[in-house]
């Protein structure tokens, strides 16, 4: 008997830092009070390729109240955050790869200062070739970007696991299509912030940043600065959002470091909505080939894709996210065969990053996609033709990822029951539509960026006489709860009142180092980690209630709030009186508690291997209800069906919040969301151009949620925040083709697009008709 | 914001006079102006606010017209019987104008006069065949739109109020821009005995205009089907990162269509 059993797993609470949020109380770093702080500003390349020739600051430099100004000079360290990919600097040195490359940048005693400075700065290039589309950058005799990176190729992946070959020559029908997604961005609220203090006297600096990656920052500031770590604090005040736009460390960050010190002073830098779409890190523009072998009753017997994307001007996380799109073709579904062929090619545009379901959203799209497509062919239901394929866990995939719980049945059983399926598909008016997306996910990458030995995530609790809890940690809660989470996993443990537990986050002075918030690692390392710590604590606490209550340790029932010997409950202790013994003769009390992905979990021998492992992958089966106007060319998405295997919902409330986030971002990826580039120049940076959906364009998105309970996760929990993403592009194009009988190929689904295909069907069936005069056309 | 003088008149006449004198801008509810002024695109030395101006307020009937101040806000206009009545387009165009805060600051003169491409109040003008009244004369609607926010007005003139006759069916359709719910496209469709008026706002690289095409089909036959296939000329329509000329040029058709099928219900 375990009465506080799921007083804290399984509990639909608000977040724990929601009331500060809500009530406006929240400091984020643009909040932060510091009156006696510089502005920081950067002046940014017009060219989107050229050497540099001169750079002349000195009228800048002139101006009064200028406190200080800073070039490629102040730092000749590149960064990235792949160690294997370092070529950035935080201004840039030699040459400007893209137009908006901070080139330099000015700390001035106020705004406007700051403002015309940059405009007494003078830059002159010798312009070079520039290349928007990877096709432009990769042919013979392009000028590289990167001296050591031939044809402007970042980095080229040829994979082949199983008989590929062996596998279409098996397939009944053979399939191959092309699929282009436009680069997205994350357009997270909170617009780019930081603020460095330089203390002049001790070689001392804090950072405040928006950043999802404190820990990154700080080595990557040490690393630039040319600082020993120890005299560097790093600290993460709330954030408004990430989504991947943070989660590698930006320039800006470097540039304030090195301005604060320059300004042996306080700077503090906002960005505007413009340059957070210039410092953007976003899914990379991709052209996705992809062949799939099917047997008759619907079996895939081979697939092969290739995948070329626009990574823009520098390396960041762009190897891991070429490698991703290849490794994630297994893990969702029983696929024999596989062979993948990825590009990632070096452009003079903004560098992409890491986003919001990281390398698979697109090349799960053009798969699911393609999917559908032969299963019409072959007269099988959408849903069907998913159940043919499916997995049973525990197994391991040709590539070496271990999928050890696997809800994705129960996910397709949910969305089929709930959205009525059976009864209404195919039997819509025309221009209403049902489709069906799938997708997985890592619950953390298995293997981190940075071998260290040290173990993946660590967490203290500090138990004082106050008989409170704290949590330190160092997991980064970008909005996405990770502080709630731990919260609730720790009292599920030791069953404490909420109450008693505070959580300190992302100080490095205070808290313990973690890797950060990114690959939807929190929950399934940092939660076991808060469950090994807690469980350490609890250990302590049954020991002192022993002594307290002069009985064996064996025989005490943690209780939660009060402590008892089991079957003599008379005999009992309060958690206060249980605490009071406990630090009698030691003080104050920490437990820690770490967790490390095991070796066998971190992927495949081959190159890259690393990369889609995890210990656990979420599963997400979407169903998109849209209607389609042919005459306006607008798609509106009606409603959305979305079941998520997350393992355990630690917090269903968020674990909702998490699938609606997701979808409806799937969502404006698939109808309104696309950056565009003319000569180089960012046309759409501002929300005015870029069309995120508004709350008029949001359907109303409903959850389910499927628990396999993993074997490996804390309370069985898996990841929940990202996965549901990659099944909304495929569901909503599904979806339009079953409204109007059209099937697109190119995101997003923009009314000009959507017009000019339906004309270039107009005009192909007229033709059709003029050839077979007599030919009458069957139902679509 | 920057330092400026600002005026209060009482009166048209002093209004009239106050303009003339310090060479300045009028302002009404300010919508457009003060987001221009923020942004320096306009940085007017003297501002005449016709805020007290209480002869430039209400709405009334003569006749068979309905007679709109040109310091009513788009709210009032919404909501006033009225209109509501006369010309139900009217009042479900100024509805649907902006959001509601603009709606309740912003006033009908005040969006005439600044001529916004893609304003909606100068289609329910155009496309009524309504008459703008000064303190100087009265300008046909033909007559007072002259361009990409450039109207007849003179530098010391100001509107004083609308003349809306009520047509016999009418309505307004737009395509709103997703982000700012602007109109990339809408179009006014009226029909009453002296004919049928198509007037497009939000597409014209020149403004709001009429389009004749689609006005001549629809006086053969006011019905959706008789606009089916008409092709607006691209030449004189926006391109822009909203939406193409070609865009424009079938929004146009298929709303008029709409529009209607809608005056018709």
């Amino acid at each position: 008997m375990n009465p506080f059993k799921h007083k804290g797993a399984g509990q639909r609470i608000p977040l724990v830092d929601g009331i500060e949020k809500v009530t406006g109380r929240a400091r984020y770093t643009a909040d932060l009070f510091a009156p006696d702080a510089y502005v920081g500003r950067i002046f940014r390349s017009p060219y989107a390729h050229g050497d540099i020739l001169r750079l002349d600051v000195s009228e800048a430099r002139a101006l009064p109240g200028v406190i200080a100004i800073i070039t490629g000079e102040a730092c000749d360290q590149p960064y990235g955050v792949l160690p294997i990919a370092q070529n950035e600097f935080p201004l840039a040195r030699g040459k400007v790869r893209y137009i908006g490359e901070p080139v330099a940048a000015v700390a001035a005693i106020d705004d406007a200062t700051a403002r015309e400075a940059l405009k007494r700065i003078r830059l002159e290039v010798r312009e070079l070739p520039a290349y928007f589309e990877p096709e432009a950058a990769r042919a013979a005799g392009a000028v590289l970007l990167h001296d050591n990176r031939a044809g402007n190729l970042e980095r080229e992946v040829h994979h082949e696991f199983g008989d590929v070959a062996a596998g279409f020559a098996a397939a009944d029908l053979v399939r191959e299509e092309t699929y282009r997604c436009a680069e997205v961005v994350h357009a997270q609220m909170e617009p780019h912030a930081a603020m460095a203090a330089y203390d002049a006297e001790r070689d001392h600096l804090t950072m405040h940043s928006v950043t999802q990656v404190p820990y990154y920052v700080h080595l990557t500031l040490a690393r630039c600065l040319g600082m020993d770590a120890a005299r560097i604090r790093v600290i993460k005040p709330f954030v408004g959002g990430g989504f991947g736009a943070r989660v590698e460390v930006l320039n800006f960050e470097m540039v304030c470091g090195l301005l604060a010190r320059a300004a042996r002073g306080t700077v503090r830098m906002t960005l505007s909505r413009e340059e957070n779409f210039l410092t953007h890190r976003g899914r990379p523009q991709s052209h996705t080939r992809v062949k799939i072998g099917m047997r008759r009753d619907g079996v895939i017997t081979a697939c092969a894709m290739e995948m070329t994307q626009r990574g823009g001007a520098y390396g960041g996380y762009g190897i891991v996210t070429i490698l991703y799109s290849g490794a994630l073709l297994s893990g969702i579904y029983a696929i024999p065969a596989v062979k993948y062929d990825g590009y990632r090619v070096y452009t003079n545009t903004p560098p992409c990053g890491a986003m919001r379901g990281h390398g698979t959203v697109n090349a799960r799209h053009a798969f699911e996609s393609l999917l559908d497509t032969m299963a019409k062919e072959l007269g099988l239901d959408p849903i069907e033709v998913r159940r043919r394929n499916l997995l049973r866990a525990p197994t391991e995939t040709i590539n070496g990822l271990k999928v050890m719980s696997y809800g994705l049945p129960q996910c397709l059983d949910a969305v089929e029951g709930a959205s009525g399926w059976r009864d209404r598909i195919g039997r819509l008016p025309k221009g209403r539509g049902l489709g069906i997306g799938c997708s997985h996910f890592v619950s953390g990458s298995a293997k981190p960026i940075h071998f260290t030995g040290e173990p993946h995530a660590t967490i203290i609790l500090k138990l004082d006489f106050d008989a409170a809890i704290t949590i330190l940690t160092g997991a980064a809660d970008i909005g996405q709860g990770s502080s709630t989470i731990l919260t609730q996993a720790v009292i599920e443990v030791l069953g404490v009142d909420y109450a008693r537990i505070r959580v300190i986050a992302n100080d490095s002075a205070i808290t313990p180092k973690d890797n950060g918030s990114y690959s939807s690692r929190v929950t399934f390392m940092v939660g076991n980690a808060a469950v090994q710590a807690a469980e350490n604590l609890k250990k302590i606490l049954v020991e002192a209630a022993a002594r307290r209550l002069q009985a064996a340790p064996e025989s005490i029932n943690c209780m939660g709030e009060i402590y008892c010997v089991h079957g003599d409950s008379n005999r009992s202790a309060s958690f206060n009186d249980v605490v009071a013994e406990a630090l009698k003769g030691t003080g104050t009390i920490t437990a820690k508690g770490t967790f490390t992905c095991p070796v066998e979990f971190q992927g495949g021998k081959h190159k890259g291997g690393a990369v889609g492992s995890t210990m656990g992958f979420s599963y997400t089966a979407t169903v998109a209800e849209v209607s389609v106007d042919e005459e306006l060319g607008t798609v509106k998405v009606e409603k959305v069906w979305s079941a998520m295997d997350c393992g355990r919902a630690i917090n269903p409330l968020s674990v909702e919040g998490q699938v609606q986030g997701s979808v409806w971002m799937g969502m404006g990826q698939s109808l309104s969301e696309e950056t565009r580039y003319e000569d180089g120049r960012h046309i759409d940076a501002s929300l005015l151009e870029y069309h995120v959906p508004t709350i008029v364009e949001s359907p109303d998105v409903e959850v389910h949620i499927v628990e396999s309970i993993d074997p490996n996760g804390p309370f069985g929990a898996k990841e929940a925040s990202e996965g549901a993403l990659a099944s909304m592009p495929a569901a909503v194009v599904a979806a339009v083709e079953n409204a109007i009988g059209v099937r697109f190929t190119e995101l997003p689904l923009t009314p000009e697009r959507v017009l000019k295909v339906l004309a270039d069907r107009k005009r192909r069936e007229a033709r059709r008709r003029r050839a077979e005069p007599a030919y009458e056309e069957g139902a679509a | 914001m920057y330092a400026f003088e600002f005026h209060r008149p009482k009166s048209v006449s002093e209004a009239a006079a106050l303009l003339a004198k310090s060479k300045g801008k009028l302002i009404a509810g300010g919508q457009s102006l003060v987001g221009a002024m923020k942004l320096r695109l306009a940085s007017p030395e003297n501002l005449v606010d016709l805020g007290g101006v209480a002869e430039l307020r209400g709405i009334k009937r003569e006749g068979n017209a309905i007679v709109i101040g040109a310091g009513t806000r788009h709210a009032e206009v919404a909501a006033s019987k009225d209109v509501q009545s006369s010309i139900p387009a009217l009042a479900a165009l100024a509805g649907g104008i902006g959001d509601r805060q603009v709606r309740n600051m912003g006033t009908i003169g005040g969006s005439l006069a600044n001529n916004d491409p893609a304003a909606d109040y100068p289609a329910a003008v155009l496309g009524l065949g309504a008459t703008i009244r000064t303190n100087k004369r009265t300008i046909a609607a033909d007559d007072f739109f002259k361009g990409m926010y450039e109207t007849a007005l003179a530098p010391d003139e100001l509107i004083t109020a609308v003349s809306f006759p009520a047509p016999k069916k009418a309505a307004y359709i737009k395509f709103r821009n997703p982000a700012s719910r602007f109109a990339l496209v809408g179009v006014f469709v009226s029909q009453d005995a002296s004919g049928v008026r198509v007037a497009v706002t939000g597409a014209g690289s020149a403004g709001v205009f009429r389009a004749t095409a689609l006005e001549q089909a629809l006086a053969k036959n006011f019905s959706p089907d008789a606009v089916k296939g008409i092709k607006v000329d691209t030449a004189k329509l926006n391109t822009d990162l909203h939406a193409t000329a070609e865009y424009r040029a079938h929004l146009i058709t298929v709303l008029a269509g709409r529009a209607v099928a809608k005056a018709s219900s």
